[in-house]
C-alpha cells in the first residue's frame, strides 16, 4: 500500500478526554451502536434512519477532510486509502471503496455494526448499517471535494442478512 | 451505611487504563471485553440524540430519550461485566480491591473515566440501595455549544449508573439487568457546575 493512515492518540488528563488525531473520540461498544441504530430504524415516523445517516456523514465528513488538509494528501487514490484505513482503525470493518463516474461502489468484509448486530439479535433481511453508509456518503463527497450530503447511499447487500460482504451503490444527488 | 471510602488509587488507575491502545484488527473490528468495540467522534453520539429528540418533539421526547438511556444502560451492563472480568481491570485494579463489590465499583468509574466517557465519581454509596455519582467534565455536555437543552441530555451516563449498580448489587449476570433506575439531577449543560446521577432501586 503506497500511504499509510497517521495516527496520534492523545489522552487529555485534565478534562479525561481522548483525542484521536486532534478530534476527541470515545469508545463504545456494539449494544451501544446496535441499540442507536435499533432506535434510527423503530423510529420511521421520525425517519431515524436518514438522521443516523446525516450524523454519521456530518461527523466523519470533516474528520476526513481535515485529514486530507493537514497531511497534503492530494491524490484521489491515496483519499480513497487513508478512507479504507480510517473505517478499520476506528473500528467499523474492513471496506473497500471503487470510484466510478458518478460516485462510487463498495464492498464490507467486515461490519461492526452488521455483526454486532448478529451477535445481539441474529440475522434480518433489511440493511441495518446506517453508521456505514453515512461514511461512504462522507468519505466520497471529502473524497471528490463535495460538500456533505451531496451523495445518496444504498445498501444492495448485507452481511446481516446472511451474505458473504455488505455492498453499496454511491450515487452523487 | 453511606460510603465513599475506598481502597481504589483513582488517579493511578486512570493514569495506567487510559494508557491502553485500541486500534481496528486486520478485519478492522475491536473485539475486547467481550464485545466489539469502535472509537467514533464523541461528536458522533451527540449529533444523533440531538436530532432524534429535536425529531420527536415535545410529545415524543420522553421515549426517545429512554431509549437513548437504555441504549447506554444495555452497553453498560455488558461492557461493564466485560470489563470489571477482564484481565486488564484484574491487572490494574485488582490489586488495590480490599472490598467487594464496592471497590469493584470505584474501580469501574475510574475505567469510566479513562475511556473517556466522563471524568466521574462516586460521592455517595449506601451498598445495594443507593449510588450518587458526580461528572466534572463528560461529552455529552458538548451539546450546549450548538443546542440549548431544556431537560439534561447526558443519558450515556445515566444508563451506564444504573446498569454498574445492577452489575454490582442485583442478580449475577446476565440475569440482574434493569433492578435500578437513574435520575440526573444536575447538568453541565444545564449550566450546572457538575452532572450528577442518583440512582436508586427501580
Amino acid at each position: 500500500m503506497s500511504i499509510e493512515l497517521q495516527t496520534k492518540q492523545v489522552f487529555d488528563s485534565e478534562r479525561m478526554r481522548h483525542y484521536l488525531n486532534g478530534e476527541l473520540s470515545v469508545l463504545h461498544c456494539h449494544h451501544y451502536s446496535t441499540l442507536f441504530t435499533q432506535l434510527a430504524d423503530d423510529a420511521q415516523l421520525l425517519k431515524g434512519a436518514k438522521l443516523l445517516h446525516e450524523a454519521s456523514a456530518e461527523s466523519f465528513y470533516p474528520v476526513l477532510t481535515k485529514y486530507y488538509r493537514e497531511n497534503n494528501v492530494t491524490s484521489t487514490e491515496e483519499k480513497v486509502a487513508i478512507a479504507e484505513q480510517y473505517y478499520g482503525f476506528v473500528g467499523l470493518g474492513q471496506v473497500q471503496l471503487t470510484l466510478s463516474d458518478n460516485g462510487a461502489t463498495a464492498e464490507m468484509q467486515h461490519s461492526h455494526v452488521d455483526e454486532g448486530w448478529i451477535k445481539k439479535w441474529g440475522n434480518r433481511e433489511e440493511p441495518v448499517n446506517y453508521i456505514g453508509q453515512g461514511f461512504l456518503a462522507a468519505a466520497v463527497a471529502a473524497i471528490n471535494g463535495n460538500s456533505t450530503g451531496s451523495y445518496s447511499v444504498k445498501e444492495t447487500q448485507s452481511i446481516v442478512a446472511g451474505a458473504q460482504t455488505s455492498q453499496f451503490t454511491i450515487t452523487k444527488k | 451505611m453511606t460510603t465513599c471510602v475506598t481502597g481504589i488509587n483513582r488517579e493511578k488507575a486512570i493514569q495506567d487504563l487510559s494508557k491502553i491502545s485500541v486500534r481496528g484488527n486486520e478485519e478492522g473490528l475491536i473485539p475486547a471485553f467481550g464485545v466489539l468495540v469502535q472509537n467514533l467522534p464523541a461528536n458522533f453520539w451527540n449529533l444523533f440524540s440531538m436530532k432524534i429528540l429535536q425529531a420527536a418533539g415535545k410529545d415524543l421526547y420522553e421515549d426517545a430519550g429512554g431509549l437513548l438511556e437504555n441504549a447506554a444502560a444495555e452497553c453498560g451492563y455488558h461492557t461493564g461485566w466485560g470489563i470489571v472480568n477482564s484481565e486488564e481491570f484484574k491487572a490494574v485494579i485488582g490489586p488495590m480491591i480490599q472490598n467487594a463489590p464496592e471497590d469493584v465499583l470505584h474501580g469501574a468509574y475510574a475505567v469510566f473515566t479513562a475511556w473517556g466517557w466522563a471524568n466521574a465519581e462516586i460521592v455517595e454509596l449506601v451498598p445495594g440501595e443507593k449510588m450518587v455519582v458526580r461528572a466534572y467534565d463528560y461529552y455529552e455536555s458538548d451539546v450546549k455549544d450548538e443546542f440549548k437543552p431544556t431537560k439534561p441530555f447526558a443519558y450515556m451516563i445515566k444508563g451506564v449508573c444504573r446498569a454498574f449498580m445492577d452489575i454490582a448489587y442485583s442478580d449475577p449476570y446476565p440475569n440482574g439487568f434493569g433492578k435500578f433506575k437513574c435520575e440526573q439531577t444536575h447538568g453541565i449543560e444545564l449550566g450546572d457546575e457538575y452532572g450528577e446521577f442518583v440512582v436508586t432501586k427501580a
